[in-house]
């Protein structure tokens, strides 16, 4: 904290930062993370450097090789091949990688705000604030995001960062809501909150300044959690075609089942490696984030590997 | 103890109330009036058949209307005239099975695999689990089923033919109640077996530990062998599609299972019982099975139990991929023609099955954890 006197420096971020960098799960986790993003981000720069010379051939969703028999397997002008109507495959996961990467980010935003704000203010208040909202999160937990993000996404209005919210939504009042409030109770029984109090700190004050960075782990374990069942969920509504949005990773394994199967051609394992390995691997790495920092952030584990 | 479950009951109703409350504002927000829409052509034709669904009435009036129903244990009428109930529960049985049958699977594997990888303390061996793992439990649902469909289907068939029986089964006639027969008695069995294992666990027996579970799935094949429907239900057990999905859904619950069961073991293996008991000279597979699985299974039954709408979520998406006529097929109509008393019906039935395994859990914990249990009495 800023307020503390220097020289009497005791830093708890410093031994988390060097604990979590520790965990192979972790760093594991965001070298896959930064891939993707760095995909995600490559996409525009190879538009306009790279592919700029053949525009057609390389656009994402409608173009197409006409030199050479598609599908194909890697080759230098196609690192991951083409899929069976000539597109390049590297194009298209980087162009899909797009939004899912909006859902995860809609998504962890949204659940972590409203399942910080929720489980901290809970644990603050108590009383019968505290047990209507906890019966509340328990009626949320029952209810299957992933089901709701379904429906959302059939009526066709919502984008990707919508959906990413609604699915927060659901998730943030139940799974993160109950996580953070458990532990904010614990918190809210150790002395500094008491010294605070004395010092006449506000309930505001207390939340945002003692609480929050205190369960701050718990809440990431939880809320990167629930990105791994958005991503999946999202997927599958891209596999679906029911979104509003055109184009995603899970179309990108749509159509490789579909038109690959249909035209009776080899199997496109190209495109459909790349659509099911990129939606695996990029929920994979919340979830080896999430793991890593539930080991770190749990005390009683310690130094254990999960 | 018997207050204890009696107000536990009841508070379950109110949060049963709940989430049907919640449902209900979710689905009708997320898809007003649509059906109504499609249905009707002409202008005059929509507002008359929203009369006749009662949508001309104000939400509020609706969702008394709907809750009023739900305590009466009515969860109304579908928009083209069915009654929910009876479409869930002629969707149920099928869903319900391939849940419980996968999930008691992913739970016994899990288990074992992870208290096994945990107490080797084998390094390869735990990198290895936890690149599965992390990866059976992201898998892209679909992409799963493609690749069970890719590999499996060839062997499942020459495994009926095998056994002398056609590639495909009979479509299933409407009065056949073999297949919920089949299904009730196989979860029967597993649990049975479960407890049986875990009671000659606990007192050490050698040969009936390892041997409860298999002798329980016998005993089931012998009960109908001897009924003379012995062919008939192999015929049910290896339905394709139902044994895909059942794998498909033991991949997806068996990652986080082994996990939260090889962090517990590991965890439990550092404490000063493990070191006393060892000094002690009890034999390695004693200490194991007897005290530090014990104290690890609790985490994974209520994590599984807490991921049950997860993995249910997880099964509808394996089903529709796998054209099982179980519960995704009704949710995906009800969806396409935007039939919401059919989907707040699903969900409130999913909301059912969680809170009623919920309950179970309660219970399993009292009868596990014995300071649980001092703490339900004190209650």
């Amino acid at each position: 904290m800023s307020s503390s006197p220097a020289g009497y420096h005791i830093s708890g971020w410093r031994d988390t930062r060097q604990r979590v960098l520790r965990s192979k799960l972790v760093i594991g986790g965001l070298a896959i993370l930064a891939l993707f993003a760095v995909l995600s981000f490559i996409h525009p720069v190879l538009q306009a450097t790279v592919w700029s010379s053949r525009q057609s051939v390389y656009r994402p969703e409608t173009g197409h090789d006409p030199t050479i028999l598609n599908p194909s397997g890697p080759t230098w002008a196609h690192p991951l091949g083409t899929d069976s109507l000539g597109r390049d495959v590297l194009s298209l996961v980087t162009y899909g990688l797009r939004p899912s990467f909006t859902v995860a980010i809609a998504t962890a935003l949204s659940a972590g705000v409203i399942g910080t704000v929720a489980g901290t203010s809970s644990a603050f208040f108590r009383g019968k604030y505290d047990r209507l909202l906890s019966h509340v999160s328990d009626a949320f937990v029952l209810l299957p995001p992933p089901l709701i993000f379904l429906l959302a996404s059939k009526r066709g209005l919502l984008g990707p960062f919508e959906l990413g919210l609604l699915y927060g939504l659901f998730f943030g009042l139940g799974p993160a809501a109950i996580v953070v409030r458990s532990r904010s109770l614990a918190v809210m029984e150790k002395p500094f909150i008491e010294a605070a109090r004395c010092a006449g700190g506000g309930p505001r004050w207390i939340i945002t300044h003692h609480v929050i960075p205190e369960v701050m782990p718990h809440t990431a374990v939880v809320v990167l959690a629930g990105v791994v069942g958005a991503l999946i969920t999202q997927g599958f509504v891209e596999f679906l075609g029911i979104a509003e949005y055109r184009y995603g990773l899970g179309t990108l394994v749509y159509n490789a089942l579909a038109y690959g199967m249909a035209l009776g051609t080899r199997a496109p394992w190209s495109s459909l490696l790349a659509g099911a390995l990129s939606i695996s691997l990029l929920a994979s790495s919340f979830y080896m984030i999430s793991a890593g920092l539930r080991e770190v952030s749990d005390p009683r584990r310690g130094q254990r590997r999960i | 103890m018997v207050r204890f479950v009696l107000r536990r009951i009841l508070w379950s109703l109110v949060t049963l109330l709940l989430v049907a409350t919640i449902a209900f504002f979710a689905v009708n927000l997320l898809l007003p009036y649509d059906f109504a829409v499609g249905v009707g052509q002409r202008p005059g034709a929509i507002s008359v058949i929203r009369e006749q669904l009662g949508l001309d009435r104000p939400l509020w009036v609706r969702w008394l209307d709907y809750l009023w129903h739900l305590v009466r244990g009515d969860l109304g009428e579908s928009f083209g005239g069915a009654s929910v109930t009876g479409l869930v529960w002629g969707v149920l049985p099928i869903t319900v099975a391939v849940f419980a049958v996968g999930g008691i699977v992913a739970y016994l594997l899990g288990e074992w695999f992870g208290r096994w990888v945990a107490w080797s303390r084998n390094r390869f061996l735990r990198g290895a689990s936890s690149t599965a793992s992390i990866l059976a439990f992201t898998a892209f649902p679909p992409w799963l089923v493609f690749l069970l469909l890719f590999f499996a289907s060839e062997r499942l068939a020459r495994l009926r033919a095998f056994f002398g029986l056609t590639a495909v089964p009979p479509r299933a006639r409407p009065g056949d109640t073999l297949p919920v027969v089949l299904a009730a008695g196989l979860v029967a069995a597993l649990i049975a077996g479960i407890l049986l294992r875990a009671w000659a666990r606990r007192r050490d027996h050698r040969i009936l530990g390892p041997a409860a579970l298999p002798a329980c799935l016998a005993l089931l094949g012998a009960i109908l062998a001897a009924a003379g429907l012995w062919k008939q239900a192999l015929d049910r057990l290896l339905w394709p599609s139902a044994v895909m999905a059942t794998v498909a859904l033991v991949i997806i619950a068996f990652g986080e299972s082994m996990l939260v069961m090889r962090a517990g073991v590991s965890a439990e293996m550092a404490e000063d019982y493990v070191f006393t008991a060892r000094a002690k000279g009890l034999p390695g597979r004693l200490i194991r099975d007897r005290h530090v699985a014990r104290n690890a299974v609790l985490p994974v039954i209520s994590r599984l139990i807490t991921s049950v709408p997860y993995l249910i979520s997880g099964l509808i998406i394996i089903e529709r991929q796998l054209s099982i006529d179980g519960v995704a097929s009704l949710f995906f109509r009800a969806i396409e023609s935007a039939d919401v008393p059919v989907i707040l019906g699903i969900l409130v039935v999913v909301g059912l099955v969680g809170l009623v395994l919920r309950i179970v859990l309660d219970a399993v914990e009292v009868v596990l954890d014995p300071r649980v249990r001092i703490e339900g009495q004190a209650v």
